[in-house]
């Protein structure tokens, strides 16, 4: 064992070979789980065969030692001599040791597995960390809300609560940056990250609802703890720690007393950061200031996003047959030399494929008169009713609004059936009123003459007598009204209310106590008012 | 036919195809876009099977791959969206450089950037050898870039985030931040071989070259093939004469006219005007179309009165005859046409744009300075008002 030059246990890690190295000191560590110390060059080599595959990868006895031998001048491992029995002069003859791991090596060992380890990590977010949060802070705050909270079940709670967080804020930060490593990789693996891609994304999804849903619910909490006074319950974790910390003994009382506050106030801040950190991680302090759990958010959406841009460059540069780019500029050489604009805008259709179509219009008129006449196909256009343009457009320029205006439908024939009809009955009700007026007083019985009431007067004579009945106040025996159009006048005097008389009418008889009536046209025939 | 669809899925999908035709590319942003997805699967199976014409719908796009009905039709060039003016050459040459570079861009870039990567890629010799070279250093130039930028825009290739053009054409210090669609950008060409692989260099056998479709080796394909050809025409197109069509065409036609366009008719609400010289599938809502006739304004106006002047007149009409018309016209109708119209300067303008309509209708033909009538331009006679009111039903 030499001792000049100072140990260089990561030395290998650099080294052309070290591959082999880092292979052998594997074997050490192995060696050393199974509690065993020294190996001989045989051992490491056989072991080494025994890891590889089949004996794809045996390494020769001589690299072995020629690596042992390099890995013990860098101080990785330490070379006693092999005091065993051996079976040949040869091995004999040629210097034997027994190898085992220096203290350099094995630290230096550990620390590069852990380096790989941390490396290797998968950024992985668990809802289980969220929930297992989510119900310390529901303890904490029972214990928060009583007047006397016991100071170890807060330390205790608080120190889980600490552990699961730290854990979960360790793995959420390897979590983004794993997350950039995969959509980093455009020109990686296709067949790897297509195989990876459907199990990020439901991944994320699972997290986004996770933190969506326990987020609020821990933010909900820490705000009702911080109502509730953490603050003490942070104190008295501070507290069981400080007096741990400093054990009591020999010292002078006021030392003891100050190293102890220290410890306090350094407690105490410790707890107080922690919180928080807990605070600022479920907690948007301000708009600028988003939350981590925002933030990661963010991140894992963004991710998504970016994994559907990486799917879509992977699936064009698949579909693409010929250089695109390549083919655009010769595209623009062939314009360039197109003879003129017209070739050029034939061109363009070709190309691009993208112009409209272009269709000339019909007019439902146009359209109707085409049925109509029920054209055969040889009918040349000359011959065809030719489209229907609107007077006003072919004058002007302009028509008010696009299409063909509704025709307005002629209603003069109806209107002056309409009128007909009005003038007729206007004509027979002015006759009716002339044949009912009576001169002066009359009987009732006798105003109906030898042949009755016709229709017409009939229903004139209805309502006049309406009129009039509906006019006599009770118990007066005579009335009279003039109609409501102003018309007639009537004056009934009741006779004899025993007496019935019959009128006889073209629509049957009406019977009533005899009256003596008296009816008087108020506009004579012809001379309405 | 009485187990068709109901009658409002029918009209939804007529909707759905309407827009299609109208816009071949149609993206979230487009109110018929939701329509489209949820009759791709119909649409889908009619355009195949009628017109070989592949839709392809996903969450972002929809897009018809409409391989144009003739490869002759110069009246459909794109135009910058807002002002409706047609693209120039270097401005066709401008949008495939610009898209070349989106190709290759990330998710998201500027106007700057964009114009960097365009006048690298103008560095190409071929370029300059036709003639055509960009520096964007003065406004004109910028202007360009800007029309091409905001027909992407309108496309929904590009989706501004950040800045306004305006800003970039009076100092290119001002820079416009725009998101990337991929997903439009890779929807755009719809060339059926890439034009990287066409080493032609006569244009015209060029064209071909880029849609070319496989050439059919069986009596059935051949007529399907057939079938195709004149649906997409009449899909397309305002007129297909027969006096136009291959002789195999013209045949197959007379015999499927009936089942081809009650087909189209089924599917987009166009009807059939089938005449002696050819077949026009009209539409009764007046909408699927980019050219209006009869339409209003001064233009329309006139178009229409050029257009009854032409069917009228017998035999071709030559540009300095039409001119003296429009000015003669210009003064009769003063009352109601634009101020302008008025200048003596403004007629043989307004005579271009007036046939550049009745072209792009396939009403009438311009060849030099003569100028003919179609035979569909006679639908437009302005018959008397007389004649009107003897028509008319009582």
């Amino acid at each position: 064992m030499t001792t000049a030059p100072p140990p260089q246990p990561f030395a290998y890690l650099n080294a052309p070979k070290a591959e082999l190295y880092g292979q052998v000191l594997t074997v050490f560590a192995q060696a050393r789980e199974r509690f065993i110390v020294h190996l001989r060059p045989e051992d490491v080599a056989g072991e080494l065969r025994w890891g590889a595959d089949g004996g794809a990868g045996t390494v020769p006895l001589e690299a072995v030692g020629g690596a042992l031998e390099q890995l013990v001048e860098w101080g990785n491992l330490r070379a006693d001599a092999d005091t065993g029995r051996v079976t040949s002069v040869e091995d004999f003859h040629r210097a034997r040791y027994l190898y085992q791991l220096t203290r350099h090596g094995q630290a230096a060992l550990r620390a590069v597995l852990l380096y790989e380890e941390a490396l290797g990590q998968r950024g992985q977010l668990q809802s289980v960390a969220l929930a297992d949060i989510a119900e310390q802070l529901g303890l904490l705050l029972v214990l928060a809300e009583q007047r006397d909270p016991d100071p170890v079940k807060a330390h205790l709670l608080l120190l889980q609560l600490a552990d699961r967080f730290g854990s979960l804020a360790d793995n959420a930060q390897a979590f983004m940056a794993s997350l950039r490593r995969t959509i980093d990789f455009q020109d990686g693996d296709e067949e790897a990250f297509i195989a990876y891609k459907d199990r990020l994304v439901e991944y994320i999804e699972r997290f986004i609802a996770d933190l969506a849903n326990r987020g609020a619910q821990i933010a909900d909490l820490i705000g009702r703890l911080e109502g509730a006074g953490v603050a003490r319950l942070l104190l008295a974790a501070a507290r069981r720690e400080a007096s741990d910390a400093v054990p009591l003994g020999d010292g002078q009382e006021e030392a003891v007393d100050a190293a102890r506050q220290t410890a306090l106030t350094s407690a105490l801040t410790a707890w107080e950061n922690r919180w928080r950190g807990l605070t600022d991680w479920f907690l948007s302090r301000s708009s600028r200031q988003p939350s981590q759990a925002k933030l990661l958010r963010g991140a894992a959406v963004s991710a998504i996003t970016g994994l559907v841009n990486t799917v879509a460059a992977l699936n064009e540069r698949r579909g693409g047959r010929t250089d695109r780019s390549a083919d655009f500029r010769a595209l623009a050489r062939f314009f360039a030399e197109a003879p003129d604009d017209a070739a050029a805008h034939r061109l363009w259709r070709a190309a691009f494929g993208l112009t409209p179509a272009r269709h000339l219009t019909v007019d439902a008129v146009t359209e109707a008169l085409w049925q109509d006449a029920d054209l055969p196909a040889a009918t040349p256009w000359g011959e065809a009713p030719p489209l229907e343009i609107s007077p006003r457009l072919r004058e002007t320029g302009s028509y008010e609004r696009r299409g063909a205006p509704n025709r307005v439908a002629d209603r003069a024939p109806a209107r002056q059936v309409l009128a007909e009809l009005v003038e007729q009955e206007a004509e027979q009700t002015a006759a009716a009123r002339a044949r009912l007026a009576t001169d002066g007083p009359v009987l009732l019985s006798a105003l109906a003459g030898p042949n009755g009431l016709d229709a017409q007067e009939f229903r004139l004579f209805l309502a006049v007598l309406g009129d009039a009945l509906s006019a006599r106040i009770p118990g007066e025996s005579e009335s009279s009204a003039v109609t409501s159009d102003g018309t007639m006048e009537i004056r009934l005097k009741l006779v004899d209310a025993q007496e019935l008389v019959e009128i006889p009418t073209v629509d049957g008889v009406l019977s009533g106590p005899e009256h003596v009536v008296e009816i008087i046209d108020l506009a004579p025939a012809g001379g309405r008012q | 036919m009485n187990s068709g669809p109901p009658a409002d899925v029918q009209a939804e999908r007529r909707r759905a195809a309407r827009a299609l035709l109208a816009a071949p590319l149609l993206t979230t942003a487009d109110e018929d876009f939701r329509l489209v997805r949820k009759h791709a699967a119909e649409l889908a199976a009619w355009f195949t099977q009628e017109t070989g014409w592949r839709l392809a719908v996903d969450a972002e796009t929809a897009r018809l791959f409409k391989s144009p009905s003739r490869l002759d039709d110069a009246t459909r060039p794109a135009r910058t969206p807002r002002t409706g003016v047609a693209f120039t050459r270097r401005r066709y040459v401008l949008i495939c450089l610009a898209l070349a570079v989106l190709e290759r861009a990330d998710a998201q870039i500027t106007l700057g950037r964009l114009a960097e990567g365009v006048l690298t890629a103008a560095g190409d010799p071929a370029l300059a050898a036709a003639g055509v070279e960009f520096r964007l250093e003065h406004r004109e130039e910028r202007s360009d870039l800007v029309a091409v930028v905001r027909l992407l825009l309108e496309r929904g290739v590009l989706h501004r985030v950040a800045g306004d053009e305006e800003a970039y054409l009076s100092a290119s210090a001002n820079d416009v931040l725009y998101d990337v669609r991929r997903r439009v950008l890779a929807g755009l060409l719809a060339t059926t071989r890439g034009p990287s692989t066409v080493t032609i260099t006569d244009p015209d056998r060029r064209l071909s070259a880029l849609t070319e479709e496989v050439s059919p080796d069986t009596d059935e394909l051949r007529l399907r093939s057939l079938r195709h050809r004149l649906t997409r025409r009449l899909l397309d197109d305002p007129v297909v004469y027969y006096a136009e069509l291959l002789e195999g065409e013209r045949a197959y036609l007379a015999s499927q006219r009936h089942a081809i366009t009650r087909r189209i008719t089924e599917l987009t609400g166009l009807v059939a005007e089938v005449r002696a010289e050819g077949i026009a599938m009209v539409d009764p809502e007046d909408e699927l179309t980019d050219v209006r006739m009869p339409e209003q304004g001064t233009e329309g106006h006139l178009t229409l009165l050029l257009a009854a002047h032409l069917a009228t007149a017998d035999g071709p009409r030559t540009v300095p005859e039409l001119v003296d018309l429009v000015r003669e016209l210009a003064v009769r109708h003063s009352a109601f046409w634009r101020k302008s119209a008025a200048e003596p300067a403004a007629a043989a303008d307004l005579l271009t744009q007036a046939l550049d309509r009745l072209t792009a209708l396939d009403l009438a033909t311009v060849d030099g300075q003569a100028v003919r009538a179609k035979p569909a331009l006679v639908r437009y006679a302005l018959a008397a008002p007389i004649i009107r009111k003897a028509r008319s039903r009582s």
